[in-house]
């Protein structure tokens, strides 16, 4: 497993990838979430009830960019899609989770769905923690087994 | 035949591109001018004349927050920022507080915010303010914000619960909740909470402060209004 990621992240090219799609995900994330803020100033707070959120947060930015960019490497070499899909959608489990709260977003859906979204607004900031466990379970998961299936797919190929 | 894998690939990458959008545009409507004239540095007098005021009327600034007693994020306020913004604007005869409500998470925040204009026919706005904030619970229409539950929680404060069960059952104050929310939505531009209107009530300067900020920020835009 470490031989895969060494070969991955050998080249700048999938180290840039993976850099951008954590800060494509991190920092919607935690605007939304309301740890930073724009305006009036840029300010940035965690309170004692919210550093697991954040963390989380981290982490499943963090493992999405490693599963997306390793299963980018992976369509490049084999032309095969078969597990990228379970990463997209690890990433959209987790980033909707604690999405909704009681900000913009939430307002939207509720004044849209009435009823319906303030039942799925509801959920989502409920289940957030174990929403964005299960993702990151499912990145995991994903990293885990492409990292399996590059390492046996090399040896074949080379 | 259909590759239903490509499918659900290109499905959750609909849902994707979906919630980015949703995000964007309700993300920038934060940055929309007010539908008024209520904006930064141009700030209104509204007819809020009869909403309870925590502090000195006479105070040179009004904060005023625009909330729903459902959303965990004015609780996080309410426990971390309030407390040094009382104690260093508020007791200090500097600042005073007044609060607008906006209830839109769920069902039982109306009768909740209705619950606190009964509970100041007995004068224990703040004190039921308080409560509700501080007996909240994660569940939107868990159940906490219950009827049963404010009765309670007017009971635990000495309230006439005759009194108040009148009040509850007559909605002698939804039509002030709601007259609220519409401010908040309409001269506000508020589309989530808790968010905060801080105005020098001399000169009508106001700055806008969107989400549940630390205590530095109501520091800075206060003392730049003082």
């Amino acid at each position: 497993m470490k031989n895969t990621f060494g070969i991955i992240y050998s080249k700048p090219f999938y180290i840039l990838i993976a850099i951008g799609i954590f800060f494509f995900l991190f920092l919607p994330l935690i605007i939304v979430s309301e740890f930073l803020f724009l305006e009036p100033f840029l300010a940035f707070s965690i309170y004692p009830e919210t550093t697991l959120s954040f963390s989380l947060i981290v982490t499943l930015s963090f493992l999405s960019s490693l599963a997306v960019s390793m299963n980018i490497y992976r369509v490049k070499l084999i032309k095969e899609t078969k597990k990228i899909g379970s990463s997209i959608v690890g990433t959209i489990v987790g980033a909707s989770a604690g999405a909704c709260s009681c900000g913009p977003i939430a307002f939207s859906i509720i004044a849209t769905f009435g009823t319906a979204g303030s039942i799925v607004s509801s959920f989502l900031t409920i289940y957030e923690i174990p929403i964005r466990l299960t993702s990151i379970g499912i990145l995991g998961i994903v990293i885990f087994v492409t990292s399996k299936s590059l390492s046996r797919e090399c040896k074949v190929k080379f | 035949m259909v590759d239903t894998k490509k499918i659900a690939v290109a499905g959750a990458a609909v849902v994707l591109v979906a919630i980015l959008v949703t995000f964007a545009t309700s993300y920038m409507s934060d940055f929309d001018t007010p539908r008024t004239s209520t904006t930064e540095g141009e700030f209104q007098k509204l007819e809020l004349k009869q909403a309870p005021v925590l502090g000195s009327k006479t105070a040179t600034v009004a904060i005023i927050e625009v909330g729903d007693y459902q959303c965990h994020m004015c609780k996080l306020w309410f426990e971390e920022t309030r407390p040094q913004i009382i104690e260093n604007y508020i007791n200090t005869g500097k600042a005073n507080l007044v609060f607008v409500d906006m209830p839109f998470l769920g069902s039982d925040s109306i009768p909740a915010s209705e619950a606190t204009y009964c509970a100041d026919d007995q004068g224990k706005y703040w004190e039921y303010h308080s409560m509700l904030f501080t007996y909240q619970e994660d569940e939107i229409d868990g159940g906490w914000a219950s009827a049963t539950r404010l009765q309670a929680f007017a009971f635990n404060l000495g309230l006439d619960i005759e009194q108040f069960d009148k009040c509850m059952t007559t909605d002698d104050h939804f039509a002030r909740v709601n007259y609220n929310k519409q401010v908040a939505v309409t001269e506000f531009g508020a589309n989530s909470t808790p968010m905060f209107m801080i105005v020098n009530t001399d000169n009508g300067k106001a700055q806008r402060i969107v989400g549940a900020h630390p205590y530095s920020t109501f520091e800075d835009v206060i003392n730049s209004l003082l």
